[in-house]
Formats: structure tokens, C-alpha cells, sequence
């Protein structure tokens, strides 16, 4: 049955890749001429996939802080899935932010003429810190099996697991202990670099004056844990995926719950200081897609699909691993929403009386929808995603390698 | 005749202040622009000759004229707020490059190094007056039917103006095919490459209410810090404490 859905996954995922290859084309063979953003709305459904991914990249940093700060040991088992996870998500957000930049090959100014005082820059750092925190964590998860899988000559490709495994043909007890230290050290490592990478983000938007909507210190906050939260719903859908545990889902629902529950509250208490501050610029922001033309990205897809329903599924079926996952699942999906609603409101509010009126071109309007080439080269990018994760999962002992990792928590 | 009409025409005082400014060195001038909003017409002569100056591409604006409605009826009114790149004193825009793509000169204008920018758009982002637009690589001419064999057509039309970008910031740059300035963040830089060869800004002369004002700010005999001294000033959104380089009177 796994195996099934799997190769149906694969084939989609082939689809997708080769649907998505026009997109493509079209953003390198002409750049951004064939894209629908312009100087008013200079970011669009890239960066909302950006931080979409970058959002799903927290599932592992939530195991962590369970494991290793509330001691839910049984979540250890989750370790090597989520790191592999990470790595997945976090190509595919360098991926796509690549493809939104005007000029992707002099991403190397960032090492020779980096600007320290950037939050954007800071973000760069921070994202290459998470590489070099999940490589080397995996890494250790997986050293073991890898050795085993090298070892095993029926198996095929023995040779490559061989030489992942760096020619090692015997794990001692002492590679192991050494193993285990190298990945809590990690682990607590990922703690601070997680929260200021979460937060980072948000404060990217957050430290712009001249946006009113977004120019709060609340706006890093709810980046943390909206990044928990679709993270947090990622790695609980592939917990009953690859190791469907009742033990193991019951309490990842709660969590997502539980996590669900804040970030609703706080979207709350945003719109509500928002509302009453009566400033115009946050108050027709809100307005826009509250009660805008996309109200029903807001309403339907993410307060009722995202947020309602996964909140009902989770609080009346606590104990049903199938419903569960279903509620991580509609909050995954519809996450999307979520990202375009907090980038777009913002930038599509003129912060000039008058600018509208001043020069027309496509390129100075406020209006903004994504058209099918930026669609396309997301299909793309996800595509391209969830076959490496799936053929990772496949030829990587990801899944395998969690087993006994909670007695070394 | 009343006191405050001008004896010569300004732009040949601001003429004059420029030649002066030259003279200084090039630490102790602080560039700066005043606009009085009195005297502007709303003809948007200043944004052509800049587009016509810059060889800005479709989308690439760097001086718009704003036009506001105020009062009520009976007792309305419109005036117009042309706004160039403000070269904020405390730019928001540079601290937002990630690459220092962008910075402001010891003169005081914020520029852009082409070959630096790596086009994340977080400038535009980060600006409070939507004075940076981005090159998409538009072309006025896309949209011309090319005739094979013929002598006009999409080609020669676009190898006769547009696929040449203008020698901003006294550089040459390539032609339109990809490379920069498409694809970078662009904006007003007072016309730095004409003010080195003793030029004024293409806004400033092309303004036929004289309503632009241009000089070295720090100059007390130059028209620009006279007209800082009136009580009419204002700057646009003082709240954000951007500290703009372009003044306006009211």
C-alpha cells in the first residue's frame, strides 16, 4: 500500500516537473518579463513560498525543543526524518528565493560585500547556519545504518553507502556514544539558531517603518510560531506517514493543537490592535484581505480549511491517528494562504496620497496575482522537492535510523 | 516690483552655484533639491526629461509628479508634488541591502553600483517613498512588428534607442539583453554623471516653473540653502525621521 502511493507520488511529483519545466524556461530564458509582480508589489508568490518552506523547516527544530527540553523521548525516534526534512524544505526555499532574485549568480556579494547591519543578510547567515547544523546532524543520525547498509553486499548500491559512510565498515559502541554527543551537542546548538531563525524572518518585515502592518514586535513572534506551526503539522503528517505510532502521533496532535490555538490568538490580537489603532494604512491593509477581493483566501481557505476544521478534528478525535494527520494535513496545505496574506495586504497599500495616479505601466500598480509562469516554477520547485524526499526516504535509512535514538536522549 | 520676483532667471544663479560647488572639495558639498510646490504646474516635464535623460525602460520611473486633491467643495484644490528619490540623510534603503549594493556618497546622494545589486528588491521594500523601481527588462519596442529584410522594424527600432541604457553614473553599461542595469533596483541619483561635467539634473532644467531648486545645501550663497531657509518648508513623512536631502515648500 506504502509503496503505491509512493510511486504514485513519484509519478506526480515527474508531472509536475515536467508541467512546471515552462515556467522555468520562461524565468530563464527571459528573466522576470514574464512575471506578474512589479516595483509596487515587488515580492510576490515566490516569497510567499520562501517563507512557506522556511515555515516547514521547523518541524525538526519542534522535535528538538520536545525531546530535549520537554524530554518526550518517544519523539527522538522522529530525529532523523525531521533533519532529512529540514535539508529538503531548506533547498527548496534557496531554491525559489534564487529564482526571485534579479541577478541569482552574484549570490557570492553576500560573502565578499556582505551589509552586517541588514536583516536580510542576517537571514542568509542564519539559513546557512541551519545547513550546517542539519548536514552533519543527520549525518550522525544515519552513521550506523549506513555502515550496516555498506556492509550488506545484496543490498543494491552498497558501494555508495559504503563511501557516505566515509569507508567505515565497523560501528563500535564507543562510534556510537560519540555519535550520540555530537548529536545532542547539535541539537541544543539548533535551539538559539532556531528561534532567531524563525524570528528573523519576521523581523525582516518587522523592522520596516514604513510599514504599518508590519512594523511590529509582534511580527518576529508570530513568525516563530507560525513556522512551529506548519512545521510542527509537516512532521506530524510524516510521522503517520512513515511511522504510523498512536503513541507517537496522540501527542505531536496536541502539541499542533496547542500551537494551533496561539498562533489563531495572536493572528487575533494583531488584527485587533490593528483595528483599533485607526491608523489608515494598517486598518485598509487589514481591510484588504479581511474584507478585500480575497477575502476568501482569508475566510475560507485559511480561518475554515487551515484553522476550524484542523482545530475541531484535533480536539473531538485526540485519539485517532487518521484525523490527526487529516488536520495536520489542511493546515499544511493551506499554510500558503496564511504567507500571501501577511506579505501582500502590505505592499499593495499606496504610502504616497496620489502615487496611483502619477505613471501607468503593469509594473507601478498595487494590484497583484500570481500568473500561471510564477505557478508553474513553484510546481516546479515542490515537485523537484517531494521527489527528493521521497526518493531519499527511499535510499536513505532516515526513516530507519530513528529507532532507539529516544535512549540517548 | 515686488521684492521676491527673481532678478535672473534661477537656473542661471543654480548655474553659477554649481560652477562654485565644483570648486569646493568634493567631501564638503552635501547636495540637496528644493521643490516649491507653489510654482509647479503639473506639466510632468520633469519626469520625461529624466525618463528621456535616463533612457528609463517602460515600468522605470525615478521622478513622478503626485497630484493631491484637498479641501472640500466648494473650497477645493490640487496641487502637485513631484517626488524624486528624497536622499534620505538616514536612508532606510541602504541599511536594507543585504550586499551594500547600495549607499549614500559623501555628497549626500544615495546611489546604486550596478555591477553590486543583486536584485532582491528589499530596497523598494524598504523605501517610504516608492522611489526605487526594479528593471524588469521591459522594451518599449516589444510590441513592434519586426519585418525581415526590411530596413525598419523591432530590431532597428530598439538598436536606435532603448537597447543602449544611458551612461548612468558615467559608466557604459551593455546593451538591454539581460545584464545590468535590467534586473537592479534603479533610482534617481541627481543626475551625478551630468552635475561632473558641470550639468545641472535633467529635472531641474527642464522645469518650466522653475519650481526645482538644486545646489550644495551647505552653501550659504547658493539659491538651494536660501530656499531650506524659508519658513514654507516641510519634508515628506518627517515622522520616520528619514531626514531627506529634497525639501518642499508649501
Amino acid at each position: 500500500m506504502k509503496n503505491k502511493w509512493e510511486k504514485n507520488l513519484i509519478i506526480l511529483t515527474i508531472i509536475g516537473l515536467v508541467v512546471g519545466s515552462w515556467g522555468m524556461y520562461q524565468r530563464l530564458a527571459y528573466g522576470h518579463l514574464g512575471m506578474n509582480y512589479g516595483s509596487f508589489v515587488p515580492w510576490g508568490l515566490w516569497v510567499a513560498f520562501d517563507l512557506f518552506f522556511l515555515g516547514l523547516t521547523a518541524g525538526a527544530f519542534l522535535i528538538t525543543i520536545l525531546t530535549y527540553v520537554f524530554r518526550i523521548r518517544l519523539l527522538a525516534n522522529l530525529g532523523p526524518l525531521a533533519a532529512f526534512t529540514v535539508l529538503v524544505t531548506l533547498m527548496c526555499e534557496l531554491l525559489i528565493i534564487s529564482l526571485d532574485l534579479g541577478h541569482p549568480l552574484r549570490v557570492y556579494r553576500f560573502l565578499i560585500t556582505p551589509n552586517p547591519g541588514s536583516m536580510l543578510f542576517w537571514l542568509v547567515v542564519f539559513i546557512i547556519s541551519m545547513w550546517i547544523i542539519y548536514v552533519p546532524w543527520l549525518y550522525f543520525l544515519i552513521r550506523e545504518q549506513l555502515i550496516a547498509w555498506g556492509n550488506d553486499a545484496s543490498r543494491v548500491g552498497h558501494k555508495v553507502y559504503r563511501f557516505l559512510a566515509l569507508g567505515k565498515t565497523a560501528y563500535t559502541p564507543q562510534d556510537r556514544q560519540q555519535d550520540h554527543r555530537r548529536t545532542r551537542f547539535l541539537s541544543y546548538l539548533s535551539l538559539p539558531i532556531g528561534v532567531i531563525f524563525f524570528g528573523a524572518h519576521g523581523a525582516i518585515f518587522a523592522i520596516l517603518h514604513n510599514r504599518p502592518l508590519w512594523n511590529s514586535a509582534m511580527l518576529p513572534l508570530i513568525f516563530i510560531m507560525a513556522a512551529l506551526l506548519s512545521g510542527g503539522a509537516l512532521i506530524t503528517f510524516l510521522a503517520y506517514l512513515y511511522q504510523p505510532n498512536d503513541e507517537l502521533i496522540h501527542p505531536l496532535g496536541h502539541v499542533v493543537l496547542l500551537i494551533l490555538l496561539s498562533f489563531l490568538f495572536l493572528e487575533a490580537l494583531q488584527m485587533f490592535v490593528g483595528y483599533q489603532s485607526k491608523i489608515t494604512g494598517i486598518v485598509t491593509s487589514l481591510d484588504l484581505f479581511i474584507i478585500g477581493p480575497y477575502w476568501w483566501a482569508f475566510w475560507i481557505v485559511h480561518v475554515l480549511i487551515g484553522s476550524l476544521v484542523p482545530a475541531f478534528l484535533l480536539i473531538r478525535y485526540p485519539e485517532n491517528s487518521k484525523m490527526v494527520a487529516l488536520a495536520c494535513f489542511l493546515i499544511i496545505i493551506t499554510f500558503l494562504a496564511v504567507r500571501l496574506n501577511y506579505l501582500i495586504p502590505d505592499l499593495a497599500v499606496y504610502k504616497l496620497e496620489g502615487l496611483q495616479n502619477t505613471f501607468f505601466h503593469q509594473r507601478l500598480r498595487p494590484e497583484y496575482v500570481p500568473n500561471l509562469n510564477e505557478w508553474l516554477v513553484a510546481v516546479w520547485v515542490i515537485s523537484l522537492g517531494l521527489l527528493t524526499f521521497l526518493l531519499g526516504t527511499r535510499w536513505l535509512p532516515v526513516v530507519q535510523a530513528g529507532t532507539g535514538e529516544a535512549e540517548h536522549v | 516690483m515686488a521684492r521676491d520676483l527673481p532678478q535672473e532667471d534661477p537656473l542661471i544663479r543654480m548655474q553659477r552655484d554649481l560652477k562654485r560647488a565644483l570648486k569646493k572639495k568634493p567631501t564638503d558639498i552635501k547636495w540637496g533639491m528644493v521643490i516649491d510646490i507653489a510654482k509647479c504646474i503639473g506639466c510632468h516635464a520633469c519626469t520625461i526629461g529624466c525618463v528621456a535623460e535616463n533612457k528609463l525602460p517602460p515600468g522605470v520611473v525615478y521622478r513622478v509628479v503626485l497630484e493631491e486633491e484637498t479641501g472640500h467643495y466648494p473650497f477645493v484644490g490640487r496641487r502637485f508634488v513631484p517626488r524624486p528619490c528624497l536622499h534620505c540623510q538616514n536612508p532606510p534603503c541602504t541599511k536594507a541591502c543585504p550586499v551594500t549594493a547600495t549607499w549614500k556618497t559623501e555628497q549626500g546622494a544615495v546611489i546604486v553600483d550596478y555591477n553590486k545589486c543583486i536584485g532582491c528588491r528589499y530596497c523598494l521594500v524598504a523605501c517610504p517613498y516608492a522611489a526605487r523601481t526594479s528593471d524588469f527588462g521591459e522594451w518599449y519596442t516589444a510590441e513592434t512588428a519586426e519585418l525581415p529584410g526590411k530596413l525598419y522594424g523591432q530590431k532597428a527600432a530598439a538598436n536606435g534607442y532603448e537597447a543602449h541604457p544611458a551612461a548612468e553614473y558615467g559608466q557604459k553599461w551593455p546593451d538591454r539583453n539581460g545584464g545590468s542595469p535590467v534586473g537592479n533596483a534603479r533610482k534617481c541619483h541627481f543626475c551625478l554623471h551630468r552635475l561632473k561635467v558641470g550639468m545641472l539634473p535633467a529635472c531641474t532644467t527642464s522645469c518650466i516653473g522653475r519650481a526645482t531648486i538644486f545646489g550644495d545645501r551647505t552653501d550659504p550663497h547658493s539659491l538651494v540653502y536660501e530656499m531650506i531657509g524659508s519658513p514654507r518648508v516641510y519634508v515628506l513623512k518627517e515622522e520616520l525621521g528619514t531626514r531627506p536631502s529634497v525639501y518642499y515648500l508649501k
